[in-house]
């Protein structure tokens, strides 16, 4: 079992992402290819292993050791705080973690002079400590998405959320007030694998660190 | 029968139950069989402290888990301990410094921290460990790690890492900036997190000099084998991490010489422990699983606190985390359940007492069954109880029968030849 190095990925794009990363470092997986419902995947040849989970559980899965390593966005990670090791930007899934509200809002308010506010997001734990370290105080409403729909109808007056190209948050109204923080895909390690699998681990950093920088750089 | 009442325990604390209690019982005796090997002694702590006491050797973050309440008796703060190690530098400082040093203490208990509400963090953490008190040559230091090493091979881990770091190599590099607070906050966080691609971004607009720089970006990438102290040597040029760097070296050349030195790994970017520990620190890793099962370092400002400065290290197992991880292994190692069920199918009981009296002086566990009407009812609650063997004695009270409960194979005893001692299981 533990000879293998086993990574949990988000479903979707952003394992696409990975997978073709992985692949110019030559870590490959047929098996994948093959099946899209099976949730672990595995090239029992080079020892590697893939399972396939909701992006918000990747870090669990990797604090806990159930995979030695994982690809997450840094918005999760903001979100979640957890014990683990971070050690290389991917430089892709690029997005910001933004306040916004409704553009009619916008026009005079001062967010100098926030005191108190009422914010609807997916991120409270981020959001929290953001405001808190400027002093102001929030009311925070969960939501799990469709976040832009909250001011219009009144739920709270500002959101914050993920934007890529900010299209969706403009059909909807809003525009964006301050960046909390510019988010990227990361490769995350837990603690034990990295000491535990230190020559496989090292290999596939330096590896990824000589592609990441060949390729070209999203952000700055 | 679904039990009406209420009777949940507060989340992170746990009860033990036979075959879980054995094998942590296992853990703590293998354990400090090691440390009295070892010449340590065995000290027990008091379950409560005064809080202002406990609070002198205590750092930040585990005074903010330390639970805390009101004493009637004295109307002052008292607290449970949420370490046991600022407790035997209290003894150390206090109550025995009479005696000559080094002193070479052990404890085992359980100790009680405030955590974050989500599954696996306990609150109920139970320790046993060492503490070298007076010594401050790097031999103390690797006879923790080779006490760890032998600690964990006792128990019965093969595949593990000894994880050695220095705080004073990172306090050369991180002592020299001068940051404001924030900024050099996020810059640890950066180290610990090993997160080089924000740390190089950040350090792109910070004031330091290229030297700073350099070493900095060395720091999250500085683990591996023990060449990883070679290309430390390289990236570095103050004289602090220098000095530490010697330092970690006689102590792996001490380990070398214990044979011990192939379970060693180095990272030298660990911030963990960085205001608590004043030397070598290190942290024990079983393959497989994710968390650190042991940990120990260099503490020589902590007896101070309590007005007796000695240079101190010290060593701690996580009974937990040795207990999950270790799990499927203990169950080959720890006996659980008892040799004998004692059924009686004689009127007279006084032949069945002096039988399970005999049997428990020549070494055997046995439980009598007093209340089971019939032999197959005694037969299953002996192997659901985890009873080896079923011992019947028939009515005429000569003539024994014993079933071994795994494969319900039968033996026909006597019973004189029995008291006499002739029973072999």
């Amino acid at each position: 079992m533990s000879d293998f190095l086993t990574f949990a990925l988000p479903k979707g794009r952003i394992m696409q992402d990975s997978m073709s990363l992985f692949g110019k470092i030559g870590i490959t997986c047929p098996e994948m290819a093959e099946s899209s419902r099976k949730l672990v995947f595995e090239n029992r040849e080079d020892k590697f292993r893939f399972m396939a989970v909701r992006a918000q559980d990747v870090p669990t899965y990797v604090e806990y050791g159930s995979a030695d390593i994982g690809v997450v966005g840094k918005d999760t990670l903001l979100e979640q705080n957890r014990d683990l090791y971070e050690p290389l930007d991917l430089q892709f899934g690029y997005c910001r973690l933004v306040v916004a509200e409704p553009a009619e809002l916008r026009r005079d308010d001062d967010p100098a002079g926030w005191s108190n506010i009422r914010i609807a997001t997916k991120y409270p734990n981020v959001t929290e400590r953001f405001f808190a370290e400027k002093g102001v105080q929030v009311e925070l409403i969960k939501l799990y998405g469709s976040i832009e729909l909250a001011p219009i109808v009144g739920l709270a007056e500002r959101i914050v959320d993920l934007v890529s190209t900010g299209a969706t948050m403009r059909e909807n109204g809003l525009v964006e007030v301050e960046t909390i923080a510019d988010v990227t895909s990361r490769l995350i390690v837990n603690r034990a694998s990295l000491k535990t699998k230190h020559r496989r681990i090292t290999k596939l950093l330096e590896d990824l660190e000589q592609v990441i920088e060949d390729g070209p750089r999203i952000s700055g | 029968m679904v039990n009406s009442i209420e009777t949940r325990l507060p989340t992170g604390v746990k009860d033990f139950l036979p075959i879980k209690a054995n094998k942590l019982e296992y853990l703590q005796t293998r354990l400090k069989d090691v440390f009295y090997r070892w010449g340590f002694r065995l000290v027990a702590p008091a379950p409560l402290e005064d809080l202002a006491v406990l609070e002198l050797g205590l750092g930040e973050d585990l005074r903010e888990k330390t639970f805390r309440f009101d004493d009637r008796q004295s109307g002052r703060l008292v607290a449970f301990p949420p370490d046991i190690t600022p407790q035997v530098a209290r003894i150390a400082a206090t109550r025995m410094q009479e005696l000559p040093l080094p002193f070479r203490l052990c404890y085992n208990g359980s100790v009680l921290r405030h955590a974050e509400q989500r599954l696996g963090k306990d609150r109920g953490i139970h320790q046993a460990g060492v503490e070298l008190i007076g010594l401050d040559n790097p031999e103390a230091d690797a006879e923790m790690i080779a006490m760890a090493i032998e600690g964990l091979q006792a128990v019965g881990a093969n595949d593990f890492t000894i994880d050695i770091g220095q705080v004073e190599f990172l306090r050369g590099i991180l002592d020299g900036l001068e940051l404001p607070g924030p900024q050099a906050q996020a810059v640890r966080t950066a180290i610990a997190g090993k997160d080089l691609s924000s740390l190089q971004r950040m350090l792109e607009t910070l004031p330091v000099t290229d030297r700073q720089k350099e070493e900095l970006l060395a720091l999250p990438r500085l683990f591996g084998g023990t060449e990883t102290l070679e290309r430390a040597a390289a990236a570095v040029s103050n004289d602090n991490s220098r000095r530490a760097l010697d330092n970690l070296n006689q102590v792996l050349a001490t380990l070398e010489s214990y044979g011990v030195a192939e379970h060693i790994t180095i990272d030298l970017g660990e911030l963990r422990g960085f205001d608590y520990h004043t030397g070598i620190i290190f942290q024990g890793f079983l393959s497989g699983f994710g968390q650190a099962v042991c940990a120990g370092g260099r503490y020589d400002g902590l007896t101070a606190r309590y007005g007796f400065p000695a240079p101190a290290t010290g060593l701690t197992f996580s009974l937990l985390n040795l207990l999950f991880a270790l799990d499927k292994a203990l169950d080959e190692r720890v006996a659980f359940g008892s040799d004998i069920l004692l059924f009686s199918e004689a009127t007279d009981m006084t032949p069945a007492h002096r039988l399970a009296t005999a049997l428990r002086t020549q070494g055997y566990t046995v439980a009598r069954d007093i209340n089971t009407k019939d032999r197959q009812e005694s037969l299953a609650y002996a192997r659901r109880m985890h009873f080896r063997n079923l011992l019947i004695i028939h009515q005429d009270a000569t003539c024994l029968t014993l079933v071994n409960t795994a494969d319900e194979g039968e033996t026909s005893l006597d019973m004189s030849a029995t008291l006499a001692g002739d029973l072999r299981l």
